[in-house]
Parts: C-alpha cells; sequence; structure tokens
C-alpha cells in the first residue's frame, strides 16, 4: 500500500502580476517528517509556504492535505469546482502556522491567544480549552506567562507563544515561516530547541529558514529554492556535503565562517 | 457696579429652574447617546465599505465620508427636520413627519458618522496585516477576525481620537433645541422668556456644559489610558 502524504505540492506556480514567484515546484511532505527550506531572499520560500495554506492564492498548481486538494473539491458527480473559502478555512486548521514576526494579538493575554481559536473555530468550551492551552504553553516551557500580554514577553517568547497558538489546533502539520529569523541571536536558540523538541515528537514540519545548523541536524530533507524552483533537494549530509549544484554550493558556502 | 454684576450672574435663578433644566440636560445625554449610537454603527459601516477590496464598495463608502463630514450640523438638522419629509411626501403622494427628536438624532448620526468612519478607517488600517494572516491560518473566519480580532484593537487605538468627537457631538446637541427638541438650551430660553433674565441662565448653562464635559471626558480619557497601557507596554 502506497502511503498517502501529509502534504502533496504539485507544480505550483505563483505570480505577483508580472513577477514570477514560484515556477513550477512539486515536493511530497511524508508524516512525521521534517522539510527545511533553504534559499536566498526573495527565491519564493515564503511565498510557497503561504501558498500551501492558502494565505496566498496560487496562480496555479495544487496543494494536497492528505490527499485532499486544497483549493478544488471534487463532487459526487466526479466534477471538480472552487473550493468555498468556508471549507478552506476548515482545512487551514490542520496546518499550524509561525509568523516571522510573531503575529501574537496584543489584546489577548498569553492564554487568550492561543485558547482563541479552539474556542472560536474548534468550538471547544472554555474551560477544555484553558487545559489545552495551558499543555501547550507547558510544551514551549511557558506556563507561567499564561497571563502576561505579549508586549511584556521577549521576542524568544512571543515564538514560543504563537509555537502554542499553532498546536493548540491540534495541527497535522506546523509550517514555520523564518521562526528566528527577527530574532536576536541569544533568542533564537530557545525557539529552535522547542522546534526540536516537536519534531523529536513526530510532527510533520515544514520550515524556512537560515538556521543551517538546524536544517543540518533537525531535518530529512532539505529543499534549495532559487529563481521560485526547486533548485536542488535531497538529506542534508548530501545538500551540506556535496551539493550538487552550483547555485546552492555558493549560497551554502555565505554561512560558512 | 460690582452688586449689579453679581446680581445680574447670581445663579439662584438657574438653582431655582433646577429640575426642568435637568430634565433638559437629561434630553441632551439622550440625543447624545441616541446620535452616538447611530454615529457609530453607521460609520463603522462606512469604514469597512472604504476598506473593501471591490470599488465600487470603497467608492459609495468615500461618498458617504465626504458627503456627511462636510455638511454643517446645523443645516443637517434643518434639512432632515423640513425638506426630507416634504421630499419623501412628495415621492410618496401623502403627508410625512417625524418627531423632532428623530431628526435630531438621524441628522446628528450621519454627520458624526462621517467622521467617526474616517476614525474607524484609519485603526482598521493600522492593524498588522500579520494580524489576520495569524487568524486565517487558525482558520477563523472573516468575520471572527473582524470581530475578534481587528476591530477589539481598533477601539482602543481610536479612543483617544473618538472622545474628542464624543466631546463635539455632546455640544453639537445644544443644536437641537433649533427644532423644539426639549434640551437644556431650549429649557433656558422657555425660562428666559417668562424670567427676562438671560445673563445668568446663559452663564450657568454654559458653565453646566463645560462641567459635564470635562468631568466625563476626563474620565474617559483616565480610563482609556489605563486600558490601553496594558497592551501597549
Amino acid at each position: 500500500m502506497v502511503e498517502v502524504p501529509a502534504i502533496r505540492v504539485v507544480e505550483l506556480r505563483k505570480s505577483f502580476g508580472t513577477l514570477d514567484v514560484l515556477r513550477g515546484v512539486s515536493f511530497d511532505v511524508h508524516r512525521g517528517n521534517v522539510v527545511s527550506m533553504i534559499g536566498a531572499s526573495g527565491s519564493g520560500k515564503s511565498t510557497l509556504l503561504r501558498c500551501i495554506n492558502r494565505l496566498e492564492t496560487p496562480s496555479a498548481g495544487e496543494v494536497y492535505i492528505d490527499g485532499e486538494p486544497m483549493g478544488a473539491r471534487v463532487g459526487a458527480n466526479g466534477q471538480s469546482s472552487a473550493r468555498p473559502l468556508v471549507e478552506i478555512n476548515r482545512m487551514r486548521r490542520d496546518l499550524g502556522m509561525v509568523f516571522q514576526q510573531f503575529n501574537l494579538w496584543p489584546h489577548m493575554t498569553v492564554l487568550g491567544n492561543v485558547i482563541e481559536a479552539p474556542i472560536r473555530v474548534r468550538g471547544m468550551s472554555r474551560k477544555d480549552a484553558r487545559a489545552l492551552g495551558e499543555e501547550c504553553l507547558a510544551q514551549v516551557h511557558l506556563s507561567e506567562k499564561s497571563s502576561e500580554y505579549p508586549a511584556r514577553l521577549s521576542g524568544g517568547q512571543q515564538q514560543r507563544v504563537a509555537i502554542a497558538r499553532a498546536l493548540a489546533m491540534r495541527p497535522k502539520a506546523m509550517l514555520f515561516d523564518e521562526p528566528t529569523s527577527s530574532l536576536d541571536p541569544e533568542l533564537t536558540d530557545e525557539v529552535l530547541s522547542v522546534m526540536r523538541e516537536l519534531a523529536g515528537r513526530g510532527m510533520t514540519m515544514i520550515v524556512v529558514t537560515h538556521e543551517m545548523g538546524f536544517a543540518r541536524d533537525a531535518s530529512d530533507r532539505v529543499m534549495f529554492l532559487h529563481n521560485g524552483q526547486i533548485e536542488e533537494e535531497g538529506p542534508p549530509e548530501q545538500i551540506f556535503g556535496a551539493p550538487r549544484s552550483e547555485r546552492c554550493r555558493q549560497f551554502l558556502s555565505k554561512y560558512r565562517q | 457696579m460690582s452688586d449689579a454684576l453679581l446680581e445680574a450672574i447670581n445663579p439662584a435663578m438657574f438653582w431655582e429652574y433646577r429640575l426642568v433644566l435637568m430634565r433638559g440636560l437629561a434630553f441632551n445625554a439622550y440625543v447624545f447617546f441616541s446620535s452616538a449610537s447611530v454615529a457609530l454603527a453607521v460609520g463603522l459601516m462606512a469604514a469597512l465599505l472604504r476598506v473593501n477590496r471591490a470599488w465600487p464598495f470603497r467608492w459609495i463608502g468615500t461618498l458617504h465620508v465626504e458627503l456627511f463630514r462636510n455638511a454643517p450640523d446645523y443645516i443637517m438638522i434643518v434639512w432632515v427636520h423640513f425638506v426630507l419629509p416634504l421630499l419623501l411626501g412628495k415621492l410618496l403622494g401623502q403627508r410625512i413627519e417625524w418627531p423632532p427628536f428623530v431628526s435630531a438624532v438621524v441628522a446628528l448620526g450621519f454627520v458624526y458618522s462621517g467622521y467617526f468612519a474616517e476614525t474607524f478607517r484609519a485603526g482598521i488600517q493600522s492593524i498588522p496585516l500579520g494580524h489576520l494572516d495569524a487568524g486565517r491560518a487558525c482558520g477563523m473566519s472573516e468575520r471572527q477576525i473582524l470581530w475578534r480580532i481587528v476591530l477589539p484593537q481598533v477601539v482602543r487605538r481610536m479612543l483617544p481620537e473618538a472622545t474628542n468627537q464624543f466631546v463635539s457631538l455632546f455640544k453639537a446637541t445644544t443644536i437641537v433645541s433649533l427644532i423644539a427638541v426639549p434640551d437644556l438650551m431650549y429649557q433656558v430660553s422657555m425660562v428666559i422668556q417668562t424670567e427676562m433674565r438671560p445673563l445668568p441662565l446663559y452663564t450657568s448653562a454654559a458653565l453646566t456644559y463645560f462641567a459635564v464635559i470635562y468631568v466625563v471626558a476626563g474620565t474617559l480619557r483616565l480610563l482609556s489610558e489605563r486600558w490601553r497601557n496594558k497592551i501597549y507596554a
């Protein structure tokens, strides 16, 4: 029996006006795998991630979550039609997302941020949601901050709250969009170690990152994006040990001191 | 001379008629709260039109804002009370009229909706788009994002500006006496007609407005500061 990939991306394209950001990207992510996406700024990594949970609508191509196409649905008569936003919202719940800028909601407490979607979207009772929220905050080692407002936390703490917020939706997979890029170097480690713990527990993850150390030792596969296409992909040993592509080699040389 | 002056501004008259005058002031409050509700509701709708992606909606929102923000409230009250019923009456072929209170609330509500729309719009546009993305990524609907993430932040951000507009609106309620809404100014004018002593009555009315606005606006500012500080540390 062939396993259905947790996330399958097929021939994904995205243009903004005349600018082609993604030019036909295809790959599979299997359950429990961690895929790191590296590449220069403007290579399309973030856009690719945002197309996967449809924060951006792809110009062409399709994303399948557990075999279900995100952009279209197939009716009983076999006809496929555009998927309405209500259903896209429902599918998005299964993909947790963590942003570069954290994007915590400043008017809610830490716990408030974490339990908002479980209550509003999953229809959980406040009591159950609180228990779940406390559990998710414990996973990111921030139980003691649950009644603080985000503005009183450090960047690393805010990003860990954002991870807890995504975890509270019990996602099938997590998407990380440069989660440590706006953090001071001494704060990146606390976020990366939480991500490593998640990976260790078998979470399916796609991580857009400039942290080559994380890409090398925490991921099962690394993809190097260039100009909206996957220039090279493979296990970290290959990408960091003996990259086949000249561009990939050049890119990585900038990260070696 | 100073005795005559003291006699002229003696507020005893105001005290004597305090019940009538307080009833008038209560009417001001009534007009204020009603028109503020209209202004907030209509203003929010206009603001949402103004930030809509489709241009016809944006166009309607802009038209609304420009039309009502640039219409003097005095003229709007007169127009809504005297001209609008005539127009509608001609269209429907029957006599139409409504109480002065309704005209006052509709006119002031719509004029101030123009201002509130701009305050709401500025507030909505100041919310980082990432906050919306975070909501969408959690599967929240656009409506949930608006009511749970955007508007609660907008309200906090717009409070200082909105307080100023509430003060203007409250002051504007004094001109509703023009179409015989029995507010404080209307009551004062009535008493002056029988007592023939405008000086103490008008002065007291001015001081009353000052005191009410000063205390209420001050309290509102204090509360909103405290509320905001918790979040924007």
